[in-house]
């Protein structure tokens, strides 16, 4: 190769590792210099003192609490129903299932994976809109219904953690519980699933996080602008969340002060986010480093 | 495995929190009912919001409202005060646009569907037992940023604005520049009635950039000097300029009396007569409680 | 030890209860793609085809092509992919020997991290940044264009794509950087003489998988394209993308064309997206 090639390709390289960094920190010091002097109880919670908000259930009309509250409770119920099904599917495609439905659901997890998050609002929209024609016809998006699209979103995560978890153990692990007399149940229980839990509980961790940043499926199952001051009442009811309040701000803010709400909400999601991927992250270093030794 | 261990009890922590959390969220209303008692409420109103509120004090339960997007302050603010007072009501509020509030009502999805426009022709065919109540005067202007020194039009140069025929502000005596087009999508009520009185039910050029709502709009041309766009007069503030239209100021003043023409009506709808909750909510809109909240929102109470 | 009925009673109960799991996503998956067959179904006639591939979206006049959409959402994600594969390459190439060693692992550090920002973040920032900065660099365009959002999406897809390429070239690198070394060739020599031709599948599921991901944002697109829905003729013109429109037509005429628009465009969504992550973890699997 030319000299002068590899020089080119040399500087393209340190232009592109630098310039991607610069990208994120640009991005993050613009979030933090926008929203500044706005990060505090504020930001939250509006006139309300924080602790009738947080502890009493006063109503907050303008703070991002109900926001933050209802990406919380939605994060909760769709990984209370992706987690346990994800490591269960996962599992069982790992340790049981026979080729052909291995390949099946290995398939389906991948298209799934694949699924752009607005035709997965879509689909939640078509189910209320079939329920209404059948069997529930008093039927509105609503919060669970939310919960389900998302869990049904972040589910491929939590199964192929789970599976390449498994898959990764070494041999000298998958002989442990049979050698000793376990049962299928036993060695699951006590020896393979612990061994993967690192691995397992980043994609717990990852999927977590990708229910909270998600705005597509909630904008058209159930989010809306403003839903009582508070955090979610019912699992049928509609629900505020903080990516959904982040367009919505930035779409249609009145306000200087109301678009620095937005800078402060993108701080607070960025923030929640990265916590949590970092986590993820570092499981999966230290696994790998574990089982690479 | 000490590692293996912590790993497992973390995944159980970790679920157990957000199962926690969950709960916690859902089921954080239940000590609010003591609070509404311990309630501080400024001294001088408590009187005359006592009443005002009466007819909510003995309601619960949910009102779903959704649709246009210029009524969205008007209900966002009664609904913030009448929850307020009750702390067992629940009040949601969304946008959309009129024909979204329409459907989504005559669907059965929401309670109240807001629509800036009189319902169609196959909107009262498809939902045979909506029933409308028009609450506020509104006019529709076009607007402009606000340095921009085209601050007139008439309405042949409207039409041909939109259309897509005019495309430099220097041909409308402004700075030289590109035009650009700004519109709102078509579930908009405030589109339809722009389009019809404003464009004579002309073209509006298809490269024309689409918003959703009034919101939007006002935050696209706020934000660029060579912006047009429309919107409802009850929402201009500094940050745009409304335009005069064939020699008749923007103005609510205007709208009412006739003079400025591109006006419509703010309605709300319900299936069938409404009841409840829906029934409080629209009495209290229309009654002498709501004009307040109207005129906040910068429009004409109907009384 | 227990008695071997109990724990093989038990083993079964798991057995099904596992089992039942990964049928329940199986499931899921197909009543995906059910209801969008179902409620587009009016769109296979040859009267819905017609009406809604066609390429003009005027709903007002009775127009309901999603043709315009299609090729919008197309060239907007190829754009984005153009840009962001060459920058992901020229990345990874950095941390796998052209750059120092030293910083190779801060920078994949902060690659990894990029994959924790949430769209709607980077929506947010580049909606408050982008318009304004295009309308002053090139005087044309309201700023709401092709350009912003495909730079705006490419910066979304660059991790996705380097963590692909990575983490093929983890396994690949150690093998074939101590024979270049030895051979007497220089970093450079070793990632582009060598490495990127060997990893060539991978490159091309990496490229893949990021043109999925690009096809299939919706924020991105609804916020920063402009939304009209035209064929895209210029970077500075307004375009609309499939995901936004279903976003934006969604509610508004429940079983009427437009409405079926929606779900033909969510079909179209489906069909594409999960063709490309077929094929790409399949031909990731037959390399590994």
């Amino acid at each position: 190769m030319r000299k002068w090639r590899e020089r080119i390709l040399v500087g393209a390289s340190w232009v592109a590792a630098f310039g991607v960094l610069a990208v994120v920190g640009v991005l993050v010091v613009f979030l933090v210099a926008r929203s500044a002097h706005i990060l505090g109880p504020q930001l939250l919670f509006g006139d309300v003192p924080w602790t009738r908000a947080v502890f009493a259930g006063a109503r907050v009309f303008d703070g991002i609490w109900p926001a933050v509250v209802g990406t919380l409770t939605l994060v909760a119920l769709s990984a209370g129903i992706a987690i346990p099904l994800g490591l269960a599917a996962g599992i069982h495609v790992s340790e049981y299932a026979g080729p052909r439905f291995k390949a099946s659901v290995t398939l389906v997890v991948d298209v799934l994976a694949g699924i752009p998050s607005i035709v997965m609002g879509l689909f939640g929209f078509s189910m209320i809109l079939l329920l209404r024609r059948t069997v529930a016809q008093e039927a509105k998006t609503g919060l669970l219904l939310a919960a389900v699209c998302i869990a049904l979103l972040v589910l491929p995560y939590m199964i192929r953690a789970t599976q390449s978890a498994l898959a990764g153990l070494p041999m000298s692990i998958r002989l442990l519980g049979p050698s000793l007399g376990m049962s299928q149940t036993q060695t699951l229980r006590r020896v393979l699933v612990p061994a993967a839990s690192r691995g397992i509980l980043s994609g717990a961790i990852l999927s977590v996080g990708r229910a909270a940043e998600d705005t597509a499926v909630i904008m058209l199952t159930g989010a809306v602008a403003t839903a009582g001051g508070r955090g979610p009442q019912d699992l049928l009811g509609k629900f505020e969340a903080l990516p959904f309040k982040i367009f919505v701000i930035a779409a249609e803010h009145n306000t200087a002060a109301e678009l620095d709400q937005g800078f402060g909400a993108a701080l607070v999601l960025l923030t929640l986010t990265a916590t949590l991927f970092i986590g993820a992250y570092l499981l999966q270093r230290s696994l790998e480093r574990r089982w690479n030794n | 495995m000490m590692s293996a261990r912590f790993s497992t009890r973390s995944l159980a922590l970790l679920m157990t929190l957000l199962l926690a959390v969950g709960l916690l969220g859902v089921a954080g209303c239940s000590s609010a009912d003591e609070d509404s008692a311990t309630e501080e409420t400024p001294a001088a109103d408590t009187a005359a919001e006592a009443t005002a509120f009466d007819a909510f004090a003995e309601l619960e339960g949910d009102l779903d409202i959704a649709g246009g997007t210029a009524h969205i302050p008007v209900m966002e603010a009664a609904a913030a005060d009448i929850m307020t007072s009750n702390d067992a009501i629940l009040i949601t509020v969304a946008g959309g646009g009129s024909g979204v509030g329409v459907e989504q009502v005559g669907e059965g999805l929401v309670e109240i569907g807001n629509a800036g426009r009189a319902l169609k022709d196959e909107e009262v065919e498809f939902y045979p037992n909506l029933v409308s109540f028009a609450f506020a005067v509104d006019g529709v202007a076009a607007v402009v940023h606000p340095d921009n020194p085209v601050t007139e039009l008439s309405a042949e140069q409207m039409q041909a604005i939109f259309a897509g025929e005019i495309t430099d502000w220097a041909d409308l005596g402004g700075d030289a520049g590109e035009i650009h087009l700004f519109t709102r999508d078509e579930a908009s009520g405030t589109r339809d009635v722009f389009w019809s009185k404003a464009l004579a039910e002309g073209d509006i050029a298809v490269e024309a950039n689409v918003v959703a709502s009034n919101g939007a709009m006002k935050t696209a041309v706020s934000g660029d000097p060579q912006a047009i766009g429309y919107m409802g007069i009850g929402g201009i503030d500094d940050s745009v300029a409304g335009v005069t239209f064939d020699g008749v100021a923007p103005t609510q003043d205007n709208a009412k009396d006739g003079s400025y023409v591109v006006t419509r009506k703010l309605y709300m709808n319900t299936k069938g007569e409404p009841e409840g909750l829906t029934k409080a909510f629209i009495d209290f809109i229309l009654g002498a409680d709501g004009v307040s909240y109207i005129v906040d929102g910068g429009y004409i109470p109907i009384f | 030890m227990g008695s071997t009925d109990s724990h093989s009673r038990t083993d079964a109960l798991l057995r099904v209860t596992l089992g039942t799991a990964a049928a329940i996503s199986v499931v899921a998956v197909l009543s995906i793609f059910a209801f969008l067959v179902y409620f587009s179904l009016p769109v296979f006639s040859a009267e819905g085809a017609r009406q809604v591939l066609s390429w003009d979206w005027q709903p007002l006049q009775g127009s309901f092509g999603i043709l315009p959409m299609v090729v919008g959402s197309l060239v907007l994600a190829t754009f984005a992919v153009a840009l962001a594969f060459p920058a992901a390459v020229l990345v990874c190439a950095f941390a796998y020997g052209v750059g120092p060693a030293r910083l190779a692992r801060p920078v994949m550090a902060v690659i990894n991290l990029m994959t924790g920002i949430p769209t709607i973040v980077y929506a947010f920032v580049a909606v408050m940044t982008i318009p304004p900065l295009l309308r002053d660099i090139f005087e044309q365009g309201s700023g709401f264009a092709l350009l912003g959002a495909a730079v705006t999406l490419a910066v979304l897809v660059l991790p996705t794509i380097v963590l692909v390429i990575d983490s093929n070239w983890r396994g690949l690198a150690p093998r074939t950087s101590e024979a270049c070394a030895s051979l007497g060739m220089s970093p450079v020599q070793h990632v582009f003489g060598v490495l990127v031709p060997v990893s060539g599948s991978a490159l091309l599921s990496a490229l893949v998988l990021g043109f999925g991901r690009a096809l299939g944002d919706t924020m991105i697109a609804l916020m920063l394209t402009g939304n009209a829905p035209l064929l895209p003729t210029s970077a500075l013109g307004s375009i609309r993308a499939l995901t936004a429109h279903i976003g934006m037509v969604m509610a508004t005429a429940v079983g009427g064309p437009a409405h079926q628009s929606v779900f033909a465009s969510g079909l179209i969504l489906l069909l594409v997206t999960g063709t490309i992550s077929a094929l790409v973890r399949r031909s990731v699997r037959l390399e590994a």
